[in-house]
C-alpha cells in the first residue's frame, strides 16, 4: 500500500519535472492573470472615488487607461498561460497513454490481475486524471496570489478589516467542506445508477433481435424503466444535497462579505477609512471568496490525481509473465516436443511433433485444449519440458520463438483497416493461396471492406475463416490451430481439412490442429487424444474411429 | 438511410409540450430563481446607499437598515439559491427519464427491417451517447445557465432602474459578447467534432490492441500497434491543444466585453455624476453589481457549446420518438396451431430470394429446412416469425396472418445470440417477467442447462453477460432456448441455431433444441444434417423454391439431392 503511495507521487513528480518549461511559464503567467483580475474591484473603487466622485476629467482619463492596460495584460496573460498549461497536460497524458499502453502491449507479458476493461480505463481515465495534476499547479500558485493580493489591500487600507478577513474566510471555507464527503458520495452514486441505465439500454438495443424473437420488447422496457427512475432518483437525491450545501454556502458568502461590507461602512461612517477605500473593500471582499474557495478544494483535486498516478504506476512498474529469452535459431525445419508437462490440468503431457507432420489433437476436456494453447503462446511456470528444436521455450528469444511457432488464437479479434490487411498482417505474396485454403470466399471488392466495429458485422463463420487464412498466410514453421472450423458448415470443413493439408505440405512445416472435426482429424497422419491432462490414445483418424469407442463418441457426428 | 433527427422547430415543439405540462413545476422553479437573483442584487444595491450616506457625512446609525438588509438578503438568497438550483435541476432531470424512456421504448419497437438499414449503431448511440450528453448538460450546465440569464436580466433592470443610463452603458456589453459566441461557435463545434473523432479513434486502437492482445502477441504486432496507438494519441493531443487555442482567444473576447461594459459604466456614471442626475453612491452600486456579473456571464458563455450539443442531441432522440413502431392493429385468434406459407414470393429490391414457396408446418410437428446457403432458408425462416413481409402471397397460423396473432404465439431464435447483462434469472425472466425462480431453473433443466448454472459462482443469480460472467457460445444458445421454454409459445422458427457451437457443444444443443421445441409446431434450419434426420419431415430448398419434401427416410431412399447431400454428410463421420 505505501509502495504505491511512493509510486504515484513518483509519477506526479516525473510529470512536473519533464513539463517543467511549460509547466512554469503557464504558471507564471496564470498568476499574473490572476494579479490583474484582483485589481479590476480595487480598480473600480480608485475610480469611483478619484474621478466620478470628484468629477475629475484628468482621473477619469487616467483610471480608465489603467483599467485597459489591467485588462490588456489579463487577456493576454490568459491566453498564453492557458495554452502553455494546455500543452503540458496534453503533453503529459499523451505520454502516460503511451507509457501504460508500451507496457500492457509488451511481448513478454504483463503480470497483473487487472481485467482489460480496468487496464483500458487506466489507459484513459487515470492517465488523464494524473495528467490533470499540472492544472492544479497554477490553479494553487493563483489562488495564493490572488488571495494575498486581496488579504494584502484590506490590511493596508485598515488593519482589523484585514485580520478579520484573513481569519473569517478559512473558518467559513472549512466549515463548508465538512460536507465534501457526502456530497462526492452522493454524486458517485448518481453517477453510478446513470451509469447503469445506460449500459443497460446498450445492451437492451444490441440484443434487440432475439429480444424481438421472444417478444420480450414490454418486459425489456419495463425493466429499462425501472432502472431510469433508480436513477432519477438518485439524481434528485445528490442534487438536494448539492443545493442545500449551495444553499447554504452562498448564503454564509454573502454573510462574509456583508459583514466585512457592513464592518467597513461603518468604519467610513466613523472617518477611520475613505469613500474610496470602502469601495475597494466591498470589491475585494467579494473577489476573496473565489481563490479561498479553490484553496478549500484542492486537497480533494490532488487525492484523485494522486489515486490515478497510483492506478498508472501500478501498471507502468508491474513486471514481466516471462523471462527474456536470447536463443536464436537459424534451421529451416522446426520440432516441437513436450516432455512429462504438467500445467493446470495438464498432467505429465508428452507430445512429439516432427518436421513435417500434420498432427490432430482431440481432447476430452476442453480445459486441457485450452491450457496447451495457452502454455505454447505464453510459456510460464510448468513442470516438464517444451522444447523447441531442442531449446526450452521460455529461453527463446520472444520473437524468434513467435515466428517459428505461430499459435493462433480460438478467439477471433479484427483490427481497423480492411479486410485484406487483417490476413495480411505482416505483408507476404500469394494470399490467394491462402484464401482459398481457408475456403475465404470474398471477391476481390469484398476484401477491401473497412473492418467495423473490431468485425462485429462479419458472421462467426466469416471471422474463423478469416483468420485461418492469415494464420496459414503467415507460413510459420510450426503452426497450432485450436478448434479452427467450429462455426463452418460441414462442406467447408472438408474444403478447408484438404486446403490446410495441401497449404502445409514439406519438411519445412508441421501442423497442429486441436479439433473434433472428423473432416480435419482424417487430413492428419497422426491424431493424438488428451483426456485427463495427458495423452491416452494415439494413431490414424481411421484405425482409432474404428477400434476406440470413446474416440469415435467424441469426434463422429 | 439514416435515423431521422428531428427539426429545430419540432424539437422546441416537444419541449414546449412537455413544459406545458409541468406548468406549476416550471413556474415554481423560474419564480424562485428570480428571487434568488433579486436577492443577490438587493446587498449591492443597498451598499451603493451607504455610500451615498458616507459621503453626506450621515450619522453611524445609518448603517443599521443597510445591515438588515445584507443579512435579510443573505438569508433569503441562499435558501432561494439552493431551492432554485434543486428545482431547475429536478425538473430537468424529470423530462430527461420520461424522454429517455420513451425513446428507449421506442427503439426496442422498431421493425426490424428499419433497424437493418439504418444501423444499429446510430441506435446504440443515440440511446446511450446522447443520453448521456443531455444527461451532463442537464445536471452541469442547465442549472447554472439559467440562474446566470436570470441573474443577468436582473441586474441590467436595476442598474436601468437605477439610472436607464446606466443600464444602457451596462447593455453595451451584450452586442460584444454575442459577437464573441458568433465567432466562437461556428470555430469550435468542427473543432470539437474533430477531436471526439480523433479520440474515438485512439479508443478504438486502445480497445482493439488490449482484446485483442494474443493476436497481437502471436502476429508479433506489438509494435505496430503502439505506433498506432501513439500516433493516433498524438494527433488527439495535437487537435485539443489546437481546439484549446480558440477557447483562449474566445475568452478574450469575452474579457473586451467585459472591458467595453464596465468602461461604458464608470464614464457614464461619470457624466451623470457630474449632471447631478445621479449619486456617487448609484454609480458604485451600478458598477459593483457589473462586476458580480463577470464569473456568472463568463460560464454562460463557456458553457454554451456545451448547451448546444446537447440541444443536438435532443433533436436526435425526439427525431427516434416520432418513428413508426411495430403494432398489432388487428388481433384475431388463431383457429389453430399450424404454420402455413402460401406461395409466398420476397424480393429484396429487385432480387427475388423466395419465389412461389409454399410450405404446411402441422401442428405440434417439426419440419428441418435443408439446403445450401443461398437457398433461401433463413428468409423463409424470418418470412415464417413475421421479421420480414411477403411481397406475394400469405404467412398464417391456424389461419390467420402473423400480423395479426396475438402476442406470445411465435417465437423465433436466430444464429445472433445475446446475454443480457445482469442476473442469469433475469435474462431469462424477459420472457416472461413474472416466472418464479423454479420456472426459470425449470426451463434450464429442460434443455440441460441447469447444471452448468448451478455451478456459476451465484448460480441462478450469477451476474452474466458484459462486464459480468462469460458464458460459452453453447452455453448462450442453451439461454436462447430456455427463453423459449419459459416464453412457452405453440410455435417456434428456430434458425441455425447450433452452427457457432462446435461439434462437442452441437450435440448437446441439439437434444436443448429438442427439449425445447418438444409439443410445439416447429419449423427449423438445420444446417447439420443430424437434425434434418430427426425431423419429422425435411424440405430442401434450392435457389428459393422448395425441391423436395418429405420424411428424412423417404428422401434418402428417394436419392434426390436431399440423398446427395445425406451421403457427402455421413461419409465424413
Amino acid at each position: 500500500m505505501f509502495r504505491q503511495t511512493r509510486q504515484g507521487t513518483a509519477i506526479l513528480r516525473r510529470a512536473v519535472a519533464r513539463n517543467g518549461k511549460h509547466l512554469w511559464t503557464g504558471t507564471a503567467l496564470a498568476g499574473l492573470y490572476q494579479l490583474c483580475a484582483a485589481l479590476v474591484p480595487v480598480l473600480i473603487g480608485v475610480i469611483v472615488d478619484r474621478a466620478v466622485g470628484r468629477g475629475d476629467w484628468g482621473a477619469l482619463a487616467t483610471w480608465i487607461g489603467v483599467l485597459v492596460l489591467v485588462y490588456l495584460v489579463l487577456a493576454l496573460s490568459y491566453r498564453f498561460g492557458a495554452r502553455h498549461l494546455q500543452r503540458a497536460i496534453a503533453e503529459e497524458g499523451h505520454q502516460l497513454r503511451v507509457e501504460v499502453a508500451a507496457k500492457i502491449l509488451h511481448p513478454r507479458g504483463l503480470r497483473t490481475d487487472q481485467r482489460s476493461g480496468d487496464l483500458l480505463t487506466v489507459t484513459t481515465t487515470d492517465a488523464e486524471y494524473t495528467s490533470y495534476f499540472l492544472d492544479h499547479i497554477p490553479r494553487i500558485t493563483s489562488s495564493f496570489i490572488a488571495a494575498s493580493v486581496s488579504a494584502v489591500t484590506l490590511l493596508v487600507i485598515s488593519r482589523p478589516l484585514g485580520l478579520i478577513v484573513l481569519i473569517a474566510t478559512p473558518i467559513v471555507l472549512a466549515t463548508l467542506n465538512l460536507t465534501a464527503p457526502l456530497i462526492a458520495r452522493r454524486v458517485a452514486e448518481q453517477q453510478n445508477q446513470a451509469g447503469k441505465a445506460t449500459s443497460l439500454a446498450t445492451d437492451l438495443v444490441t440484443g434487440l433481435r432475439p429480444l424481438r424473437g421472444i417478444e420480450g420488447q414490454d418486459a425489456a422496457a419495463e425493466r429499462y424503466r425501472t432502472v431510469s427512475r433508480r436513477s432519477l432518483a438518485a439524481t434528485v437525491r445528490a442534487s438536494r444535497t448539492q443545493n442545500a450545501y449551495q444553499g447554504v454556502s452562498s448564503m454564509l458568502s454573502m454573510l462574509l462579505a456583508g459583514g466585512i461590507a457592513i464592518t467597513a461602512g461603518w468604519f467610513a461612517l466613523t472617518g477611520r477609512i475613505t469613500i474610496g477605500q470602502f469601495i475597494t473593500v466591498i470589491g475585494s471582499a467579494q473577489f476573496l471568496i473565489e481563490p479561498f474557495g479553490v484553496l478549500a478544494v484542492v486537497p480533494s483535486w490532488v487525492a484523485t490525481a494522486r489515486a490515478s498516478a497510483d492506478r498508472v504506476a501500478a501498471v507502468t512498474q508491474a513486471g514481466h509473465l516471462l523471462g527474456k529469452g536470447t536463443k536464436t535459431f537459424s534451421s529451416t525445419a522446426y520440432e516441437l516436443r513436450l516432455d512429462a508437462v504438467s500445467h493446470g490440468p495438464l498432467r505429465g503431457l508428452d507430445l512429439h511433433v516432427r518436421p513435417g507432420e500434420f498432427v490432430g489433437v482431440v481432447a476430452h476436456r476442453p480445459a486441457d485444449a485450452e491450457a496447451l494453447v495457452r502454455l505454447l503462446a505464453v510459456p510460464e511456470t510448468y513442470d516438464g519440458e517444451i522444447l523447441l528444436n531442442g531449446e526450452r521455450l521460455e529461453t527463446v528469444d520472444r520473437d524468434e520463438a513467435r515466428r517459428r511457432l505461430h499459435v493462433e488464437p480460438h478467439q477471433t479479434d479484427l483490427f481497423t483497416g480492411t479486410l485484406a490487411a487483417n490476413i495480411d498482417l505482416r505483408g507476404g505474396d500469394r494470399l490467394d493461396d491462402a484464401l482459398r485454403a481457408a475456403a475465404v470466399d470474398f471477391h476481390e471488392e469484398g476484401l477491401g471492406a473497412l473492418v467495423t466495429e473490431r468485425g462485429t458485422n462479419l458472421s462467426g463463420g466469416q471471422r474463423q475463416r478469416l483468420a485461418l487464412a492469415r494464420a496459414l498466410h503467415a507460413r510459420p514453421p510450426l503452426l497450432v490451430l485450436h478448434h479452427p472450423t467450429t462455426a463452418v458448415d460441414a462442406v467447408t470443413e472438408q474444403s478447408i481439412a484438404d486446403g490446410i493439408r495441401e497449404l502445409r505440405r514439406g519438411p519445412s512445416y508441421a501442423t497442429v490442429v486441436i479439433t473434433s472435426s472428423p473432416a480435419l482429424l482424417a487430413a492428419a497422419d497422426r491424431v493424438v487424444v488428451i483426456g485427463d491432462g495427458a495423452v491416452t490414445a494415439e494413431g490414424r483418424h481411421a484405425d482409432l474411429s474404428e477400434n476406440d469407442e470413446t474416440y469415435r463418441r467424441a469426434v463422429l457426428r | 438511410m439514416i435515423l431521422p433527427v428531428a427539426t429545430p422547430r419540432a424539437t422546441r415543439a416537444w419541449v414546449g409540450r412537455d413544459l406545458r405540462g409541468r406548468r406549476l413545476e416550471t413556474a415554481l422553479a423560474l419564480l424562485t430563481g428570480m428571487i434568488a437573483a433579486a436577492a443577490s442584487i438587493a446587498p449591492a444595491y443597498a451598499l451603493g446607499l451607504l455610500v451615498d450616506r458616507i459621503s453626506a457625512g450621515g450619522d453611524t446609525g445609518a448603517i443599521v437598515p443597510i445591515a438588515v438588509v445584507i443579512v435579510i438578503a443573505a438569508a433569503v438568497g441562499g435558501a432561494a439559491t439552493g431551492l432554485a438550483g434543486f428545482l431547475i435541476g429536478r425538473l430537468g432531470s424529470r423530462i430527461l427519464a420520461d424522454l429517455r424512456e420513451s425513446t428507449v421504448a421506442t427503439a426496442l419497437r422498431l421493425p426490424p427491417l428499419v433497424l437493418d438499414r439504418a444501423g444499429r449503431g446510430d441506435l446504440l448511440s443515440r440511446v446511450s451517447a446522447d443520453i448521456a450528453a443531455i444527461d451532463r448538460a442537464v445536471k452541469e450546465v442547465l442549472p447554472g445557465m439559467i440562474s446566470a440569464i436570470l441573474l443577468a436580466g436582473l441586474t441590467l433592470i436595476a442598474m436601468a432602474g437605477i439610472d436607464w443610463r446606466l443600464g444602457l452603458a451596462g447593455a453595451v456589453a451584450v452586442p460584444l459578447y454575442v459577437i464573441a459566441l458568433r465567432w466562437y461557435l461556428p470555430r469550435a463545434a468542427p473543432s470539437y467534432a474533430e477531436e471526439r473523432v480523433a479520440v474515438a479513434a485512439r479508443s478504438q486502437l486502445f480497445v482493439e490492441g488490449m482484446q485483442g492482445l494474443p493476436t497481437v502477441h502471436a502476429y508479433r504486432l506489438e509494435d505496430r500497434q503502439l505506433d498506432g496507438i501513439t500516433a493516433a494519441s498524438g494527433r488527439a493531443r495535437d487537435i485539443s491543444i489546437n481546439v484549446f487555442g480558440f477557447y483562449t482567444r474566445f475568452v478574450g473576447r469575452i474579457n473586451r466585453a467585459e472591458l467595453a461594459g464596465l468602461g461604458a459604466v464608470l464614464v457614464a456614471g461619470f457624466l451623470l455624476v457630474r449632471g447631478n442626475l445621479v449619486s456617487v453612491g448609484e454609480v458604485s452600486a451600478a458598477a459593483l453589481l457589473f462586476h458580480r456579473l463577470f464569473g456568472p456571464v463568463t460560464l454562460l458563455m463557456a458553457t454554451f457549446d456545451r448547451a448546444q450539443d446537447a440541444g443536438a442531441s435532443l433533436a436526435r432522440l425526439v427525431g427516434v420518438l416520432g418513428m413508426d413502431i411495430e403494432r398489432r392493429t388487428t388481433v384475431t385468434a388463431p383457429a389453430g396451431r399450424d404454420l402455413a406459407l402460401d406461395d409466398v414470393t420476397f424480393a429484396y429490391g429487385s432480387e427475388p430470394v423466395l419465389s412461389g414457396v409454399s410450405l404446411r408446418v402441422g401442428p405440434g410437428e417439426r419440419v428441418a429446412l435443408v439446403g445450401s446457403t443461398g437457398a433461401g432458408k433463413t428468409t423463409a425462416a424470418s418470412l415464417a416469425a413475421g421479421i420480414l413481409k411477403p411481397s406475394q402471397g400469405y404467412v398464417t397460423v391456424g389461419g390467420v396472418p402473423v400480423a395479426e396473432l396475438p402476442p406470445q404465439t411465435i417465437a423465433i431464435v436466430s444464429q445472433e445470440t445475446h446475454v443480457f447483462a445482469g442476473p442469469l434469472a433475469e435474462d431469462l425472466r424477459l420472457a416472461r417477467p413474472t416466472a418464479s425462480d423454479d420456472e426459470v431453473a425449470e426451463a434450464l433443466k429442460r434443455v440441460g442447462a441447469l447444471g452448468w448454472a448451478l455451478a456459476l459462482p451465484d448460480g441462478i443469480g450469477t451476474v452474466v453477460g458484459d462486464g459480468g460472467h462469460q458464458l460459452t457460445a453453447s452455453q448462450a444458445q442453451q439461454l436462447a432456448l430456455a427463453r423459449v421454454v419459459l416464453q412457452d409459445p405453440p410455435v417456434v422458427v428456430l434458425d441455425e441455431a447450433t452452427a457457432e457451437a462446435g461439434s462437442e457443444g452441437a450435440r448437446d444443443l441439439e437434444h436443448a433444441a429438442t427439449a425445447a421445441l418438444e409439443g410445439r409446431t416447429a419449423l427449423l434450419v438445420a444446417h447439420r444434417l443430424t437434425q434434418a434426420a430427426s425431423a419429422d419431415r425435411v424440405i430442401v430448398m434450392e435457389h428459393g423454391k422448395i425441391v423436395e419434401d418429405g420424411p428424412h427416410a423417404d428422401l434418402v431412399a428417394a436419392g434426390g439431392r436431399y440423398a446427395q447431400l445425406w451421403t457427402a454428410w455421413s461419409s465424413r463421420a
